[in-house]
């Protein structure tokens, strides 16, 4: 009768699986799905927490409470707890791909290659998110995926974990991805530039995004209008020559993305599912006071009456009005675009060279004339000039030019902290002091409960 | 040569005629028992009629009771020839020879005793027979109930006895004259039971059961029978989850014993265990009574089973004899219960001008505006309604000795208090009992049900952006249509109003989600009697339930291009139940019965899912999921899930003094690992009838008096299929702009594990006072539930947030008061029936003493957890924040419980406990003539509600949602430091906090019902059995502090174990108005 007993499910077995280069790809793609949730208590909501702690904009209902800096509440804990969660699921996955590719019974060297160094880039990509809002964090790799309790690793180790899986994944991913939405090794690259300029090794920052821009791979969008922005973001681009690293989203249900619904209003119509208005700006915002007419970028900014008054507007970055419901929008999270390649290169060089370089300074330029409407690589009336600026006011102006190129994106907060100038320019735009404990977030209820090898007291984050 | 015939004596027949002479009930037993009666002419008088009601008794004491009193005797010649002889006094004639009855020859005739028998009001009873008692002499009263009869000596007993009233003996000494006064049998004792593989009388229970009548059953329409056990039976918490038709209900016998698991008890309908928490294939009226298992002697027999008590559902059958027809049919007026008393349209735009102010807001309204809105629009007026409930059934039932059918359609059909949410449930139910020869004998039960349901959302919601939410927090300045017949889109109307609330009128009438199901039930049973002390039954059954959802969104709906889902699921339950049972009196005193048994039992799930977005056509609605601009992902699932069990039971008693049962089962589960897989779960109990004991026999005061004790052990099948196995599941991510298949682990860790397993000790008393008028039952229980199948969180580091092992011990112990009453007999009648049962529940061990937390609520204003487990504390506590009082600027400050300055996580606390102190019904029937009028009441005390609801309407200030008056007369102002709401101001922050604790106590008269028997007797009616008209209240009237609509909620539902008492937007309760007839023909 014991063989009644056996369960034998339509399913697929962990100890069965990871054998062939398909079966690999497909718990290669499963370290996308958390980074991608458009669950509103995971990571759909960790670019909007982000963007509540800006100098351009403004959160409203439960963000607004983060306009103070003064750290996070009740509700913004759990937010950023989904967010804990989602990078550490993302690793766990990846974790797996690492520890059982090299098993497969069925997959060549090669694939089993690519395949880790894919799962590498994307382990490094959480683990340098996890440790700019969090700070030092548990290490999870393939060695202690099992173990329960981890403690916490200082900064340095996981900036040696982010860079060891980095060199790993720019030998081992293609030079030419097979769709978009998978890391190449330019994109390797790019995200490593990120993480010395992160760790103010800007030598080896500037080179390693010089080496994309010599790849001649990338180039910026040509646009003419504000309108024109949705070539590069709009729900249905599939990709674009300025893509490195995007997240990918479709209009399906659970597919989608979030983050457009939490910023756009219902009765705007630009958003199929209607919209939260969550975040909004101010003519009164002294960034949007000071900011050039003339810029492009300037105008997907437009007057909205959301009940606080004639003066609140709204961005139409990210629309999408035939967007399937509030999760349902096709627009895609862009990471890595050549913008943030030639932003990077500009603020390593010159920080490298203790002053502009005539390529640091045409890397800025580029992103500055297309934002006018112009040619990107020509000269223009409107270009910066190198006798203009030393080396902390050309890191001032790149600052300003990244905060106009990368509004929504998910980045600005992270940059102010990186470059140390949060505190002074938020209390230029703002009037507010950020309070210390604002600079990292807790660790996770959820982790610190059941850690044995954290202390919930004495290894929290101050101020929580 | 004889052993045949006096087995033939004890066979058990059924019999049941009316004015019959006395050959035809002759012919009649012969028939039923297969016996030929020869006797001379003139030994039965010919025009004599009799009524006789028997039910499974034995031919030789239905022939002492039919042919003693007429001074006939019998003698069994051959196996089926029975003689009758005219009795001459002196000379009776032999006795067979094992005859536990033993007769001498030659009884010396000391005396004549005569009298009268009276019944209670005094009226002579004729027809009673008057027996001496250990011999076939004896006589029957004249028509004015008079009787004479010679007895031996004085030490000579006269037993008394007739249909419908409770036998008596009398020691006749040196009376010679003896009257008497019988009285009405109330049965209760002598009524049998339905337990686990079997029946048994109500007096030789071991074990603790409630037992819930017809009557009871279907005193009030409901659309799920669990509804109407609510407030019954002791030990038995029923909650309705909420207030939609169909809506589910959540049990609970004795308490919570699990966490990961459903505490949802076992049902068993006809012997068939049913998978799933509500039983819904039955319509109330199919039901003859319910029983409920609630100690381990009970429901041990059910083994992994058995942890949440078990509910048998026995449904009606055929008796031999005249056909009966039964008609009912009833008709129900709805109404919402309450309506909570919300600001009009002039308060609410004051008091948001007021919130303006607060924030440095210019004011939304000119005080001229504000003059305009009067009144305004009253929202709950117009999502409720006044809804119907109808009810029809015909049963019809009858048959022979051989052949006994009950068959039955029958229609349920509730509108729900709010437009396109309904339930309608038709059925067809057969029963049929077929004795095929002398051994065998087969039955079937089988019930088809068509289900139909639409619903509307009917719980959760955050600023108004559920239908329920909608309906309290719409702005009542605003109406649904805007002047243009368009729908009214409130966050454009007022830009200040959240863009979340949606106009009620967008789900009222753009929004369906209709479910069709089928559900099958059925069993079929060959029964042999080898000898008749042996029964094999060997039995199999389905039960199959295919649901279909389909649910569509219009392109009217605000920001909707059109969506449709379509759901299915399939699930059958495939039964084999194979027992013997054995039935033995050994020298009269030793009666044993055992049964044994073999079952295997399969479940299998299935489902498939489909779904589209934007449709250029509301017309083909869900029926062309192809036609969608945006298809969505097809999704489908196998669960199946195996159970091999062996049981066994053994009841013996003494004397029917001394009762003991025994019980095991064991139990194989494929959902658990290797080596786990097999659960042994025993139970013993004994009981002593101390009212049968010499010294008690004859207390006029004590009719009964029985004291039982059980232990035993069951299990509880916490988990689902392949909860064990390292399963990959696939997902779905985008490169590029398609779809791309993911694979990964879930989030929980695989573990190894094995059965849950609760032991129970009960203790128990029945007594019976007054000849058991009075019937008290009293249980106390200790439920210990170890290896409690336990979410062990995890650091969320690990990928996987948590694990499922055996670690954990929950106690629920409780004590329960039953009190049966026939208060008046005479010709008005009082019956009260009570019922109150206190439990405690705590939790003695979690993994590494580490709480867990639950009832996470993810609304805007708050996202954190509601409840916690921890050791030492009862199961689901309220854990949040207490209050101090409001600062200087009317914000809500918290108690720093730990005075480390700040307040964080870690001062929460216990803010409310969600388990009542206790449960109660009261039953109370009062009939005069043709006249009865019953109430029901049932309450819960002390139990708390965290009133989610209240969170968004009371302090989410600046968002445009209507509250209730209470925040605009009761808020914070420099002025009113004290009052119940903080300042009115979109900064007012708010906490899980004791805030929005409240006491969910209520005691409710469920239902209130007046009904006339026409007296067709008086009227000469023959074609009409029975003919009752009625009239009954539901919910009437509610007795509660609770603020929002109702009490009686449980947003969370039955299958959360962790996270009960939660009212979030809930549909509410409605009240009902009911009049109905109930005739036999």
């Amino acid at each position: 009768c014991e063989s009644i007993l056996k369960e034998e499910p339509k399913s697929l077995a962990t100890e069965t699986f990871y054998n062939t280069a398909a079966e690999v790809e497909a718990a290669v793609n499963a370290i996308y799905t958390p980074l991608r949730s458009s669950n509103t208590s995971g990571m759909g909501v960790y670019i909007a927490v982000l963007e509540a702690h800006i100098d351009y904009a403004y959160g409203r209902g439960s963000y607004a409470v983060l306009n103070n800096f003064q750290g996070l509440d009740n509700v913004n804990i759990s937010r950023t707890a989904g967010a804990w969660e989602g990078f550490y699921l993302s690793i766990r996955n990846a974790n797996l791909v690492i520890k059982n590719a090299p098993n497969g019974k069925s997959i060549s060297k090669a694939n089993i290659d690519k395949y880790i160094a894919e799962a590498k880039f994307l382990r490094a990509f959480n683990y340098f998110h996890l440790v700019r809002n969090w700070g030092g964090i548990p290490i999870r790799t393939e060695a202690n995926m099992t173990e329960i309790n981890a403690k916490r690793n200082s900064v340095a180790e996981v900036y040696n974990l982010i860079l060891a899986d980095l060199k790993v994944a720019e030998a081992g991913l293609p030079d030419q991805i097979s769709q978009s939405g998978r890391p190449s090794k330019w994109a390797a690259k790019t995200l490593l530039a990120d993480v010395y300029l992160e760790l103010k090794r800007y030598a080896e920052a500037r080179d390693k995004a010089e080496e994309v821009m010599l790849s001649k791979k990338f180039s910026l969008v040509a646009v003419q209008t504000s309108e024109d922005f949705q070539k590069i973001f709009g729900p249905t681009v599939v990709t674009t020559s300025e893509e490195v690293f995007y997240l990918k989203y479709s209009r399906q249900s659970g597919q989608g993305n979030l983050w457009p619904w939490l910023t756009n209003h219902p009765s705007t119509r630009l958003h199929g599912g209607g919209g939260v208005y969550g975040h909004h700006s101010d003519v009164t915002n002294p960034v949007y006071k000071n900011w050039d007419d003339k810029d492009l970028r300037k105008g997907l900014w437009y007057a909205w009456n959301i009940g606080l008054g004639a003066t609140s507007i709204l961005s139409k970055k990210f629309i999408d009005p035939d967007a399937i419901g509030g999760s349902g929008a096709g627009n895609d999270a862009p990471w890595y675009r050549y913008a943030d390649v030639l932003l990077i290169y500009a603020e390593a060089a010159s920080q490298a060279a203790n002053g502009p370089t005539t390529a640091a300074l045409e890397a800025l330029n580029q992103v500055h004339r297309r934002a006018y409407g112009l040619a990107p690589t020509s000269p223009s009336a409107i270009d910066f000039k190198l006798t203009d600026y030393n080396t902390p006011s050309f890191l001032d102006l790149i600052i300003k030019e990244r905060g106009y190129e990368f509004q929504y994106e998910g980045k600005r907060w992270l940059e102010l902290k990186r470059t140390g100038k949060a505190k002074q320019i938020i209390l230029a735009s703002k009037s507010k002091t950020i309070a210390d404990k604002a600079y990292l977030w807790p660790i996770a209820v959820s982790e610190l409960g059941y850690n044995t090898a954290i202390d919930a007291v004495k290894d929290q984050n101050p101020g929580y | 040569e004889n052993t045949f015939g006096q087995e033939r004596l004890q066979e058990k027949i059924t019999l049941n005629l009316k004015n019959a002479d006395i050959k035809a009930v002759l012919k009649s037993i012969e028939r039923k028992a297969n016996v030929v009666f020869s006797y001379q002419k003139g030994v039965i008088a010919t025009d004599e009629k009799l009524t006789i009601d028997i039910k499974d008794e034995t031919l030789e004491s239905v022939l002492q009771r039919i042919l003693t009193p007429r001074q006939i005797s019998y003698q069994v010649i051959k196996a089926n020839k029975i003689v009758l002889v005219r009795r001459v006094l002196g000379n009776e004639p032999e006795a067979s020879e094992p005859k536990p009855v033993p007769t001498t020859l030659d009884i010396q005739l000391a005396q004549t005793v005569m009298g009268t028998v009276t019944d209670e009001n005094g009226a002579g009873l004729p027809g009673v027979s008057v027996i001496v008692k250990g011999t076939q002499k004896g006589t029957t009263t004249d028509a004015s109930g008079k009787y004479k009869i010679d007895v031996p000596d004085e030490k000579a007993i006269l037993v008394f006895s007739y249909v419908g009233y409770l036998s008596q003996e009398l020691v006749v000494g040196n009376q010679s004259q003896i009257n008497i006064s019988l009285k009405t049998d109330i049965k209760a004792l002598n009524e049998v039971v339905v337990v686990g593989y079997g029946t048994v009388k109500k007096s030789d229970l071991t074990g603790s059961v409630a037992q819930v009548k017809s009557k009871e059953l279907n005193a009030f329409p409901t659309a799920n029978v669990l509804q109407s056990l609510s407030g019954r039976a002791a030990g038995v918490q029923v909650t309705q989850n909420n207030g939609s038709p169909g809506g589910g209900v959540s049990v609970r016998i004795r308490g919570t014993n699990s966490i990961q698991g459903s505490n949802e008890p076992l049902y068993v309908v006809d012997g068939f265990p049913t998978s799933g928490s509500n039983p819904t294939v039955l319509n109330n009226v199919d039901i003859e009574s319910i029983e409920i298992l609630k100690d381990a002697s009970a429901t041990a027999i059910y083994g992994s089973r058995g942890a949440n008590g078990v509910v048998l559902i026995t449904t009606k059958r055929g008796k031999a004899g005249e056909t009966n027809v039964d008609f009912e049919t009833s008709y129900s007026s709805q109404t919402l219960r309450r309506k909570l008393d919300l600001m009009n349209a002039r308060e609410y735009a004051t008091f948001y001008n007021k919130q303006a102010a607060n924030d440095g807001i210019r004011p939304y309204f000119t005080q001229t505006q504000i003059d305009s809105f009067g009144e305004g629009f009253d929202w709950q007026d117009f999502v409720f309604q006044k809804a119907p409930m109808k009810t029809m059934s015909l049963n019809i039932s009858g048959g022979n000795e051989k052949t006994q059918f009950s068959v039955s359609g029958s229609a349920f059909g509730q509108e729900g208090i709010i437009r396109e949410s309904n339930y309608n449930r038709y059925s067809l139910r057969t029963n049929i009992n077929h004795i095929i020869s002398k051994k065998f004998t087969f039955n079937l039960a089988s019930t088809l049900t068509r289900i139909m349901t639409q619903a509307q959302n009917s719980q959760g919601g955050n600023r108004g952006g559920s239908l329920i939410s909608a309906a309290v927090s719409s702005p009542p300045i605003l109406s649904p249509y805007n002047d243009d017949g368009t729908y009214r889109i409130f966050g454009t109307a007022y830009s200040f109003i959240s863009a979340l609330l949606v106009n009620p009128i967008n789900p009222l009438n753009e929004q369906s989600n209709q479910t069709k199901g089928n559900r099958i039930l059925t069993n079929a049973a060959f029964i042999y009697n080898p000898i008749p002390e042996l029964t094999i039954k060997v039995s199999g059954g389905i039960e199959n339930m295919d649901d279909r959802t389909d649910s569509y969104t219009t392109n009217n709906f605000i920001n909707s291009q059109g969506s449709a889902g379509i759901s299915t699921s399939q699930f059958t339950s495939f039964l084999s139940e194979n027992t013997v049972s054995y039935l033995k009196t050994l020298q009269q005193k030793h009666n044993i019965s055992a049964v044994v048994g073999f079952t295997y039992q399969d479940f299998l799930s299935t489902s498939l899912g489909g779904n589209g977005v934007g449709f250029l056509s509301n017309t083909s609605q869900t029926y062309d999921l192809g036609a969608a601009n945006t298809p969505g992902i097809p999704s489908s699932s196998y669960s199946q899930s195996k159970l091999l069990s062996y049981l066994g039971r053994l009841n013996y008693s003494y004397d029917s003094k001394y009762l003991a049962t025994m019980s095991f089962r064991v139990d194989g589960s494929s959902k658990y690992s290797e080596g786990n897989k097999w659960g042994y779960f025993p139970s013993a109990a004994v009981a002593w009838r101390i009212s049968n004991e010499e010294f008690l026999k004859n207390n006029t005061f004590i009719s009964d008096l029985k004291l039982r004790a059980s232990w035993g052990l069951t299990g509880s099948q916490a988990i689902g299929p392949y909860a064990t196995l390292n399963q990959l599941f696939s997902g779905k991510t985008v490169f590029d702009d398609a779809l791309f298949t993911t694979y990964a682990p879930g989030t929980v860790l695989p573990g190894n594990l094995k059965w849950e397993t609760t032991e129970q000790k009960d203790i128990g008393l029945d007594v019976g006072i007054l000849n058991n008028r009075f019937l008290i039952t009293a249980d106390y229980y200790i439920k210990n539930t170890r290896d409690l199948l336990n979410t062990v969180q995890l650091p969320s580091s690990l990928g996987f947030t948590s694990t499922i092992q055996n670690i954990g011990e929950i106690q629920n112990k409780g004590f329960e008061l039953g009190l049966n009453a026939n208060v008046l007999t005479g010709a008005l009648k009082w019956h009260i029936n009570t019922n109150i049962s206190f439990n405690r529940n705590k939790i003695l061990k979690l993994y590494g003493g580490q709480d867990i937390l639950g009832g996470f609520v993810d609304i805007s204003a708050i996202t954190d957890n509601r409840n916690i487990l921890r050791e030492g504390q009862p199961l689901g506590r309220f854990w949040g924040y207490i209050e101090d009082g409001y600062d200087d600027k009317g914000k809500i400050r918290y108690k720093d419980i730990n005075g480390d300055g700040s307040i964080t996580v870690l001062d929460k606390t216990y803010i409310g406990n969600p388990n009542p102190n206790f449960i109660y019904g009261i039953t109370s029937n009062w009939s005069f003539r043709n006249i009865e009028l019953s109430i029901f009441l049932q309450g819960t005390q002390g139990n708390d509600i965290f009133n989610t609801s209240s969170i968004n309407n009371t302090v989410d200030f600046g968002y445009g949602l209507n509250m209730p008056r209470e925040v605009y007369f009761n808020h914070w102002t420099p002025a009113t430091p004290n009052a119940k709401y903080p300042i009115v101001s979109n900064t007012t922050r708010t906490n899980v906090s004791n805030r929005f604790v409240e006491d969910g106590s209520y005691l409710r008269l469920k239902n209130i019902q007046i009904a006339y028997n026409l007296p067709l007797q008086n009227w000469g009616v023959k074609w009409m059995r029975s003919a009752q008209l009625y009239a009954s209240a539901q919910n009437f009237l509610t007795l509660t502090k609770y603020s929002w609509w109702d009490p009686e909620v449980n947003s969370n539902g039955g299958a959360n174990s962790t996270a009960q008492g939660f009212d979030h937007n809930s549909y509410p309760t409605s009240k009902a108005m009911t009049a109905g007839v109930r005739v036999g023909f």
